[in-house]
């Protein structure tokens, strides 16, 4: 293991007046799993799509296998066996999942201008075999799929270049657990066939336990390099940040801590082919975490408590004003707050400002008479929830897209926060974002617990909604299948053993 | 190996099964023809009536399969109306001069040439493609009448073809057309690189871009396709109307109405059945509700069209029953 397959020097890559990568000196052995960390923002992402022929490089030397590289595009790295998961990029949905694996390679598959779709479909049910990867339909759009299926056909698409050095951005946090255990069996597989793979996320503990050497970034510039056996988490996240962060971020207490008031109490919840007979109480002041495989129907209980998706069953009831919730409009009304898991595509509005994103679900207490509402007030608003926030911009004018995953997010929580809320439903909420954020959202969450405010934690990693829920409730397939309290035997084996 | 969807639910996948949901609307089409049969008291079924209506599906057929490209890229094109009309006035105009090479070649040449041109504003423009699809309908317009009298007219203008040049309208040419048109289609959307890749840039540009997809060319591909099947349209729209008239000031973007409601509604039932096969099906349901209404007494215009709208809405409804995605 002693061979480069990837050596970067001196790299250099502006974007406007922004230096994103400075003076990168980065290399990759044949065989070697290597870990990328840093904040949000400091650079991982640009370093990856340059390596992947997203972006040209403005200064600096590639070099794969001692020859010079320099990828004009995508299809240029995948000739050269480089393929990549992009953090965010996703699929076509317009197209069958069994197109978009081979999306921009369909060439293979055409005789006299037409595509062979069978023999198309076979080669990526192939794929998929080859790499052991979940079953998808190949033949149905991939539109109305989960998150998690559309970052596996993702997968599935780089692996079927057949790739010497695969680059994965950030993947493992739209997995659950059972894939995200998949994904490790995979990384070992390609170490054991001399590929190389390097790994983008922010989840510290996971980047050691499943790479060779971890090299960590802060503001575009390498600070550090080390070997994951050698390491600690601690070690990492003071290289990350340039200051002492202390280990642990979730609850110390080992007991429920909530008022006996109940908030929410959700009866025999239905939704056709998602979830059956789902029901619990949620009180003031608790954390009430969820957690299952990955069709265990979790993320759907979200989406049916707040109304976004049609109920054929059960009741939700917001016990405080004695209402049974039917729509969104009706839980936005009554003090409920839902932050869903696709952030980009179903939370914020990419395309506007911060000042509108944070003052949208704010308007109708903004609204003065005759329903007008005054730029001051909104401005306020979202000044002082950017500045609560710690949001990282140029001004509160600044569209969303152009922030970093973290800050997308705490704009994507913030938005809410300046409401009265009585419940509060978290989807995945430290999805993408380094450790100072998700130190910072856990910090809130507890505020919030505080506040006597009710939040229900969905969540796809269970340290998180073993470190902060007082109750938990385990799901699979669709159903309840288990209740664990804090004091009881709270453990990652015994919420194991209901799951599965 | 564990599946990321259940597909345990039989139910569902019968009712999402496109085969079954594409006899089922063939079964609910006869049911319609014939209440519609009944109501007419026997008129909406006898053969000439039936034949008018296949006839009257084919022009707006092909503009629909054209439009379905557009779309599917993510483009929205106004001028096609303006291009139709002026693909009908040269198909009048070089038929009149040089017989059946004239309306083919006329028809076909200045649809496809004029829908290619668009794109080539669209694609290195970057004009939005419906402010610049206005402008261009404008242009088309003046053309149009300028090419039938010779100078600028507010007048309305009309382009007549001779009688013996209209067989591309009747039976059975216009049908053999249809079909030939109908496999041209859906092999071009679904099974031909071109095709999917028009598809992946209307869903995800970037994605498109990243799988180095060359965009441009792409879109040029769209002008060139969209654009054949707008001037076939116009050849068959020539050949059934056997007269077409235009009057400047975006008076052509009537012309799309029909089309856009076929689209409008395969899109609705795209979700069960391919779009190509859902365009021909939706042309008929349309024209067999005009159809009625016209046998009815209903007067064309404004209180048939309040009709077709009410139909959509209602057709939609019924489209959209029992469809359920997966949670995102």
């Amino acid at each position: 293991m002693s061979e480069n397959i990837l050596e970067i020097k001196g790299l250099n890559k502006y974007f406007g007046t922004t230096h994103a990568n400075k003076n990168i000196d980065f290399s990759v052995k044949k065989g070697e799993i290597k870990g990328l960390i840093g904040e949000n923002g400091s650079g991982k992402s640009t370093l990856l799509s340059q390596i992947a022929g997203l972006y040209p490089r403005d200064s600096g030397r590639m070099l794969l296998n001692g020859r010079e590289y320099d990828p004009q595009s995508p299809i240029d790295a995948n000739n050269c066996g480089i393929s990549m998961v992009m953090q965010e990029l996703g699929v076509v949905g317009t197209l069958p999942a069994g197109v978009n694996i081979f999306l921009g390679r369909t060439g293979q598959f055409t005789r006299n201008g037409i595509v062979n779709l069978k023999a198309l479909n076979k080669a990526a049910a192939e794929q998929f075999a080859k790499w052991d990867l979940p079953k998808v339909p190949l033949n149905e759009l991939t539109d109305g799929m989960m998150i998690e299926t559309r970052k596996i056909i993702e997968l599935a698409r780089a692996l079927s270049v057949d790739p010497q050095l695969l680059l994965l951005d950030e993947i493992t946090q739209s997995l659950s657990m059972n894939n995200r255990n998949r994904l490790y069996d995979l990384l070992k597989r390609l170490k054991a066939m001399g590929r190389s793979v390097i790994v983008i996320t922010h989840d510290v503990e996971e980047l050691i336990q499943i790479t060779d050497s971890i090299t960590v970034l802060r503001d575009g510039a390498v600070v550090g390099e080390v070997l994951s056996a050698k390491t600690s988490p601690d070690e990492i996240k003071r290289m990350m940040v340039g200051r002492e962060i202390s280990g642990e971020y979730y609850r110390a207490d080992m007991k429920p801590d909530y008022r006996d008031k109940v908030v929410l109490s959700v009866k025999n919840l239905l939704v056709e082919n998602e979830i059956e007979d789902v029901s619990f109480d949620v009180h003031e002041g608790e954390i009430l975490g969820l957690c299952g495989l990955s069709d265990s129907g979790i993320h759907a209980v979200g989406k049916a408590i707040y109304g976004l998706t049609r109920r054929s069953g059960g009741t939700v009831h917001l016990v405080a004003k004695g209402l049974d919730i039917k729509n969104s409009t009706m839980a936005l009304k009554n003090n409920m707050a839902y932050v869903p898991k696709d952030r980009d595509n179903e939370a914020l509005m990419i395309n506007a400002s911060i000042l509108d994103n944070l003052s949208l679900p704010s308007l109708s207490e903004l609204q003065g008479k005759f329903g007008y509402i005054a730029p001051r007030k909104t401005k306020r608003l979202a000044s002082d929830m950017t500045k609560k926030l710690s949001i990282k911009c140029t001004d509160i004018n600044q569209t969303v897209n152009t922030l970093s995953g973290g800050n997308k997010q705490k704009v994507n929580l913030g938005r809410w926060l300046a409401k009265d809320l009585k419940l509060l439903i978290l989807d995945c909420p430290t999805r993408g974002v380094d450790v100072g954020v998700k130190a910072y959202i856990y910090s809130l969450m507890k505020e919030l617990k505080k506040e006597g405010i009710a939040i229900i934690l969905i969540s796809d990693e269970l340290p998180e909604v073993l470190g902060m829920a007082d109750r938990l409730i385990v799901m699979k397939g669709g159903r309840v299948a288990g209740i664990i309290r804090r004091d009881e035997d709270f453990t990652e084996h015994s919420v194991i053993g209901v799951m599965i | 190996m564990q599946p990321l969807q259940s597909t345990q639910d039989s139910i569902k996948k019968i009712n999402q099964n496109p085969l079954i949901f594409f006899l089922m609307l063939i079964a609910i089409i006869a049911a319609f023809a014939v209440f519609f049969n009944f109501v007419t008291g026997g008129d909406f079924l006898e053969r000439t009536n039936v034949t008018v209506i296949i006839s009257h599906i084919v022009w707006p057929t092909f503009v629909a399969w054209g439009i379905c490209f557009l779309f599917a890229c993510g483009y929205t094109d106004l001028s096609i109306g303006a291009i139709i009309v002026l693909g009908s006035f040269a198909t009048c105009i070089f038929g009149n001069w040089y017989g059946y090479p004239g309306v083919i070649l006329g028809g076909l040449i200045v649809g496809t040439l004029l829908t290619f041109l668009n794109f080539n504003v669209f694609a290195f423009t970057e004009i939005p493609s419906w402010i610049a699809g206005i402008s261009l309908a404008m242009i088309y317009e003046a053309v149009a009448v300028f090419l039938k009298v010779g100078k600028s007219t507010a007048d309305l203008i009309y382009a007549e073809i001779d009688k013996s040049l209209r067989i591309l309208g009747r039976l059975p040419w216009s049908i053999i057309l249809l079909a030939a048109g109908f496999v041209a289609a859906y092999i071009i959307y679904n099974r031909t690189t071109v095709g999917l890749n028009i598809r992946a840039i209307g869903g995800n540009k970037e994605v498109a871009k990243a799988l180095g997809i060359n965009i441009v060319k792409t879109l040029l591909w769209v002008g060139l396709i969209s654009g054949i099947f707008i001037g076939i349209a116009s050849i068959v729209q020539e050949s059934v109307a056997g007269r077409t008239t235009v009057r400047t000031g975006l008076t052509s973007i009537y012309v799309v109405f029909q089309p856009l409601a076929i689209v409008l509604l395969a899109q609705i039932l795209q979700k069960r059945i391919n779009i190509i096969i859902a365009v021909p099906i939706c042309a008929v349901l349309i024209y067999a509700v005009f159809n009625l209404l016209t046998i009815l007494g209903v007067p064309s215009g404004t209180l048939q069209e309040a009709f077709l709208g009410a139909f959509l809405i209602l057709f939609g409804i019924i489209g959209q029953r029992g469809y359920k995605g997966v949670v995102k």
